[in-house]
């Protein structure tokens, strides 16, 4: 009971843990190019979770100011709004890796990890 | 047409020249020399002469004469660039009249050097500061440096007119003058490392001058082995300072004595080090290879002189960081002894290879070249009885020193007379010659001088260093281990073994039938035989007088050293040459050495050769090549890309150290192109890996 | 005012940025005016920031005047001051460098875009080097490595992009990485500014050790990628020798050693070296630099392209750096910081010499040098210098970076390190020596060897010649600027 205890109070974490490794995961196995793009993104998701999760104060408000009620508790907005910046970062990184993509697939013909490494690999034999 | 008339002129002037040079040169060393000995009064009437004293005073006052030195042959390399690319004649009068200036000023060191331990400071200089220090030791050799060069240089002149790129040697000729002189004068070992790997890489120039595949594969295993060596020496400095804190040239020995095991590691990588340079063996494979393919003037100066900065780099490091600061007597040299055993035998083994090796040598450069290892051999076993003995080490290091001297000497001497013999005649092979004496008589004489010097034959000089050499491992036998009872035998068999050696030399060159292709060859007097009279007669001087150098200049460095001032003053100080004793075991040597020669022209032992597989290259080379095939085999399977025919025949091949490298890098890109394939494909999984390892270990550690 | 600078080269630089599609607009030739006097401008400034923290000691400085619990600092150590100093200086040269060397490797409509990817490239690194802020750190890593990507892709040919896409996504993971640690050290301590996490760290150290050490293990790993630590290593050689010279040289001798500096400041600022020995981490940066070292001058011999052999070169000598940072100790820091500067001098020699032989011969295979220092003998004789140092020879910069570090490491009794500092040693003259022998000593038989003057545009040699100048000057006079890199290491071991 007290590690099912454990693993609901720290769901968040353990989600955030496991949308890492199933990034990282898609970014290991698949040598499609594109699934390599989502799982980095799926990786991002990850620790922006993780690090929204840091600043969740059980029962707090959203820190906006609210006279009305009583309640003065309100989560950490830090985190929050760092994870803005980090969002930003990764969907700019996003596009512009998207963007190679499509330059690779016009001079390969193909967004194949494995069959550009033989393309690029018959072409330093040849030299 | 006029200028080729003006070419000419000056060309027939150069003789001229070169004699005015060669009598000012022979006027000053007369000069030197009695002012040391005060002969016919001279120092006495010099001191008493205000106007004279007062400029001598004040040149040799000048604190910064060292840099002056080390400048002039920098100044003279630059400005021949200079003075021309068509005007050959004058800009070798430049070089030949900087070469000689130089002289004159190291002469104004010899009041410093005798009276005083002599420090320059240029603050912060690769970030220590660079000193510079003169001691009598150091005055030797640079007074015999200034002087070979100076000759040499005359030679020069004439013998680089049938080579190509003379400006490019010349100046790198001056680089290498610079930096032998800089090493010479360093007073720490900073600033002798710093000029000796610009000593390697100024003389790798000079190596591979000819451009031929020979050279540039000489070339490799030169500039190689010397980077191997400045690596010794650069570790060393690392562990000395590290240890004691200062690299300056002074007794460290109560510090190293506490260090255990790291003093033998200091002095080891020390001696490896300027043994690389100074050929000994097992590390002399270089220079059998370097010597010949260098064109002859830097032949002359690379044996004469560049492998002597090797030995005299031992006897500093030695002397200095490993000896008391005052005279002792104590446990404190028993880290010398130590050291010293193994040294003395190094040099046995370096005599003898070199020798063993000479005698099936054809090639007459390449013969020399090995016989420059052999008698390098002496001078370390020389070292290795200074160091062995301890505080009653002086005989040794008098050996080592005056073998230097002599050494110099007889070897450029030969070096340039094979010189003559391949710019007459073309030829290197002694066994494709013969005769020559009637058409080069002059040559003929001056390589029998020197052939008799380097034998050790009375009243050549050879005989007087060979002879205290000998004391010197008899006392190693008498007051040390009793091994060194057939470390003479081995010594008295290597004498004879050169002799031989010489015997061979000379008798198929210049005696014998003339061959065909060469009888309308004239006997002519060229500018480059004035430089070989002066060696010659110096050669005869020392061995007539041998006691003026051993007075002059070596029992003064002896008095700088710690060793025991009664024993030098008993042993070395009165010294009796031409003793019976020593007489008779000379005989003896010769006696052997014509045997020996004669038994192997009848039954052909000179063109035995070892068994390929005893060659040193090929015990060290060999198995790294097959570990090499074996790893492309396991890289590529059956498509090695490695040629094993290449390899077979470069078994038998002499040239394998550039194959070497280049396997090396072949297999390198092989293994490398495996591995980028494999993992540029798995980026992220190696990371993964990582990522977990280095995690499961921090977890598992908290 | 002085304290105001550091915010206002950083406004400069990135306004610059954004100027630089106007001013292409006029001309190209405004656009390097503008640049380079923006650049002479920071590099002044600078100079001033190094000089002021000299006599007056660090300075911090808020953005926005928040405080430095939520707000971003930036901390103007004598570390950062020499640091930007080191970084525009190279840049500036690297920049002038660029401007001719540009017409060879990149198409016409996008020298703007170039140029503007140079200053937030630079604009970026300073901020890294000022900033005391953890998360800021990251938003100014994910600009460097995504103008850098760019920069490289610029070039518009097949082996760009696939060299871009692979640094690209490699880096990616590292950032996350990063910020997962930081996530981490958020977690248990709250801050984010780097001298108030250190202190709270050492005070929750034995409450959240997993915390702690998991951060760790995600920041060096994050960084390490970035820096091209050596089994990370795999992205730089393809990036570095596809990228244009000055962008390779940029890269090479300033962007990866800035991730160093990051590295260094997450060791040793936030972490601490009680904490770093208790877990036993030099020993393992020990094992990963001393690996490095030697497989990157092996890789490196296998190489037939130039570029791509200086890239592998570069990973050995970022072992070298590593190595020195894996003591912890004062000789060993000071050593690998010495390297940083001078490594930076060299590769950057190096790779525009390396530039020269590209835009004038359109030689890039090693074996047809031969002869080559006939035709170019001054950038010949400047990357012969800069390969000198790189083997060690005294006289130059990398002499004393590597007697440095060999005392560093006896000093912390670890002779087998000394053993691999001169194989390593010995590899680099196998590969760097052949190259300047072909070159000067082998004769070109389609050529005729007399000696030519060197046909480089001015714009291109002038920084050439500089750097080789650098490289002997530091070699010989060291001290001039081993006194700031003690005073940096004296402040990070405080």
């Amino acid at each position: 009971m007290e590690v099912l205890k454990q693993i609901i109070e720290n769901i968040n974490y353990i989600g955030a843990l496991a949308l890492f490794v199933i990034g990282l995961y898609t970014v290991v196995t698949h040598s499609n190019l594109i699934k390599r793009i989502i799982g980095i993104n799926i990786m991002g998701t990850g620790v922006f979770y993780f690090f929204v999760s840091i600043g969740n104060v059980v029962g707090g408000n959203p820190p906006i100011v609210d006279l009305d009620n009583g309640n003065l508790i309100y989560i950490n907005p830090l985190p929050s709004g760092l994870i803005l910046t980090g969002i930003v970062v990764v969907v700019s990184i996003t596009v512009y890796s998207l963007s190679l993509v499509v330059r690779i697939y016009e001079t390969y013909g193909t967004i194949d990890q494995d069959e550009i490494a033989k393309i690029i690999d018959q072409e330093t034999f040849d030299d | 047409m006029k200028n080729r008339d003006y070419f000419r002129r000056s060309i027939e002037s150069y003789n001229f020249q070169s004699i005015v040079l060669v009598s000012m040169l022979v006027a000053m060393l007369g000069f030197f020399f009695a002012y040391i000995i005060n002969g016919f009064g001279f120092k006495t009437w010099l001191d008493s002469s205000v106007n004279l004293a007062t400029i001598f005073f004040f040149i040799y006052r000048q604190r910064w004469l060292p840099l002056l030195i080390i400048g002039l042959p920098v100044v003279g390399g630059i400005g021949q660039f200079v003075i021309g690319r068509n005007i050959c004649s004058v800009r070798d009068t430049w070089v030949i009249v900087t070469t000689f200036l130089t002289i004159l000023f190291i002469l104004f060191l010899y009041p410093l050097a005798i009276v005083e331990g002599f420090y320059f400071e240029v603050p912060y200089l690769l970030g220590f500061g660079l000193t510079f220090s003169i001691d009598m030791v150091g005055f030797i050799m640079l007074l015999i440096t200034s002087i070979l060069w100076f000759l040499v240089m005359l030679y020069s002149h004439e013998y680089m007119k049938h080579e190509r790129h003379c400006n490019r040697f010349l100046f790198f000729m001056a680089m290498t003058y610079s930096a032998v002189l800089g090493t010479i004068m360093s007073g720490d070992l900073l600033t002798m490392f710093l000029f000796f790997e610009m000593m390697t890489f100024a003389s790798y120039v000079l190596v591979t001058h000819g451009q031929k595949d020979e050279s540039y594969s000489a070339g490799y295993n030169y500039i190689f082995m010397g980077l191997i060596g400045g690596f010794a020496i650069l570790a060393a400095m690392i562990l000395l300072f590290v240890h004691v804190g200062d690299v300056r040239f002074q007794s460290a020995i109560a510090v190293l004595s506490t260090l255990g095991s790291v003093r033998y590691w200091i002095i080891g990588l020390l001696i490896f080090g300027f043994g690389i340079k100074a050929g000994m063996a097992p590390v002399h494979v270089w220079l059998p290879r370097a010597h010949p393919v260098a064109p002859t003037p830097a032949s002359a100066l690379l044996s004469g002189i560049m492998i002597k900065v090797g030995a005299f780099g031992m006897i500093r490091v030695a002397t200095s960081y490993f000896f008391p600061e005052t005279f002792v007597i104590g446990t404190i040299w028993e880290t010398m002894e130590t050291i010293g055993f193994v040294v003395i035998w190094l040099g046995i083994i370096t005599m003898a290879v070199g020798v063993f090796l000479a005698l099936q040598q054809s090639h007459i450069k390449r013969m020399l070249a090995y016989h420059s290892v052999s008698q390098m051999g002496y001078i370390v076993l020389g070292i290795g009885v200074a160091l062995y003995l301890g505080y009653k080490g002086a005989m040794g290091y008098t050996g080592a020193m005056y073998h230097i001297i002599n050494h110099a000497l007889f070897k450029s001497l030969l070096f340039m007379v094979a010189g003559v013999i391949y710019l007459r005649t073309r030829e290197n092979d002694m066994y494709k010659l013969g005769g020559l004496w009637r058409k080069l008589p002059i040559t003929a004489v001056i390589c029998l001088i020197a052939a008799l010097g380097i034998s050790g034959i009375p009243l050549f000089n050879g005989f007087i260093s060979k002879s205290i050499l000998h004391h010197g491992i008899v006392e190693a036998y008498e007051y040390g281990h009793r091994s060194f009872y057939y470390a003479e035998w081995v010594f008295n068999v290597i004498s004879a073994g050169t002799v031989c050696s010489f015997i061979k030399l000379f008798s198929y060159t210049f005696l014998g039938k003339l061959p065909e292709q060469y009888k309308d060859m004239k006997s002519q007097f060229m500018s480059l035989h004035i430089p070989m009279f002066v060696i010659a007669g110096l050669i005869i001087l020392i061995g007539v007088f041998p006691r003026f150098i051993l007075d002059g200049f070596i029992v003064p460095a002896l008095c700088c050293t710690t060793y025991d001032p009664n024993f030098i003053q008993t042993y070395v100080v009165g010294l009796a040459f031409f003793t019976s004793e020593d007489l008779l075991s000379m005989l003896f040597v010769v006696v052997l050495g014509y045997a020996i020669f004669y038994a192997g022209k009848r039954w052909h032992l000179f063109h035995l050769h070892l068994p390929h597989w005893l060659r040193l290259e090929y015990m060290i080379f060999y198995p790294i090549n097959r570990l090499m095939r074996l790893a492309c085999r396991f890289m590529y399977g059956g498509q090695c890309r490695i040629n094993p025919l290449m390899m077979s025949r470069i078994d038998l091949d002499a040239k394998n150290d550039v194959g070497f490298l280049e396997r090396f890098t072949l297999t390198a890109s092989v293994f490398n192109r495996r591995y980028e394939n494999l993992i540029i494909k798995s980026d992220a999984l190696i990371y993964t890996l990582i990522l977990t390892g280095i995690l499961g270990y921090l977890l598992l550690r908290i | 005012m002085i304290e105001q600078l550091p915010i206002l080269n950083l406004v400069l630089l990135l306004t610059t940025a954004l100027m630089i599609p106007f001013t292409q607009k006029i001309s190209f030739k405004t656009t390097k005016l503008v640049g380079f006097t923006v650049l002479l401008t920071v590099l002044v400034s600078t100079l001033f920031i190094l000089l002021h923290v000299q006599s007056e000691g660090a300075f911090y400085y808020h953005l926005g005047g928040y405080p430095s619990t939520i707000g971003i600092e930036f901390y103007v150590s004598i570390l950062s001051a020499f640091f930007t100093l080191f970084v525009i200086a190279l840049g500036t040269l690297i920049y002038v460098y660029s401007t001719r060397d540009i017409e060879h490797d990149v198409y016409a409509q996008d020298y703007g875009r170039y140029y503007t990817l140079l200053f937030i490239l630079l604009f970026s690194m300073l901020g890294i080097v000022y900033t005391n802020d953890l998360f800021n750190t990251y938003v100014f890593m994910e600009i460097l490595s995504i103008t850098t990507c760019s920069i490289i892709s610029i070039k518009r040919s097949k082996k760009n992009y696939t060299a871009a896409f692979r640094y690209l996504m490699l880096n990616e993971v590292g950032s996350l990485s990063y910020l997962f640690g930081v996530a981490l050290i958020y977690m248990v301590t709250g801050y984010l500014n780097i001298d108030l996490a250190a202190e709270s760290i050492q005070q929750v150290w034995h409450l959240y050790p997993a915390n702690i050490v998991i951060a760790l293990g995600f920041m060096i790993i994050g960084v390490s990628i970035k820096a091209a630590i050596f089994p990370f290593h795999i992205w730089l050689p393809d990036a570095h020798s596809t990228a244009p010279s000055a962008s390779s040289a940029l890269l090479s001798s300033i962007v990866v050693k800035v991730y160093i500096i990051i590295m260094i400041k997450v060791l040793l600022r936030l972490i601490g070296i009680d904490i770093l020995e208790a877990l036993n981490i030099p020993v393992f940066l020990t094992i990963i630099a001393a690996s490095g070292m030697l497989i990157g001058s092996i890789f490196a011999l296998g190489q037939k392209d130039l570029k791509r052999m200086l890239g592998y070169s570069s990973i050995a000598q970022i072992g070298y750096i590593v190595l020195g940072i894996s003591l912890m100790s004062s000789l060993g820091l000071t050593a690998a910081l010495f390297h940083i500067v001078s490594h930076g001098m060299m590769k950057a020699a190096l790779f525009l010499s390396a530039g020269a032989f590209i835009f004038l011969r359109n030689q890039r295979a090693i074996n047809g040098f031969n002869g080559l220092g006939y035709q170019m003998p001054i950038s010949m004789a400047v990357f012969s210098i800069a390969g000198l140092g790189m083997i060690g020879i005294p006289g130059t910069s990398g002499f004393i970076s590597k007697f440095n570090l060999g005392v560093a490491i006896l000093d912390a009794n670890q002779w087998f390190l000394l053993v691999i500092l001169i194989m390593s040693g010995v590899l680099n003259a196998m590969y760097y020596l052949p190259i300047m022998i072909n070159a000067f000593l082998k004769d070109n038989p389609e050529k005729n060897r007399v000696m030519q003057f060197e046909k480089l545009p001015k714009v291109m040699l002038v920084p050439i010649v500089v750097l080789g100048l650098m490289i002997v000057l530091v070699g010989l006079f060291p001290n001039s600027i081993m006194s700031y890199i003690e005073a940096a290491v004296a402040m990070l071991l405080a």
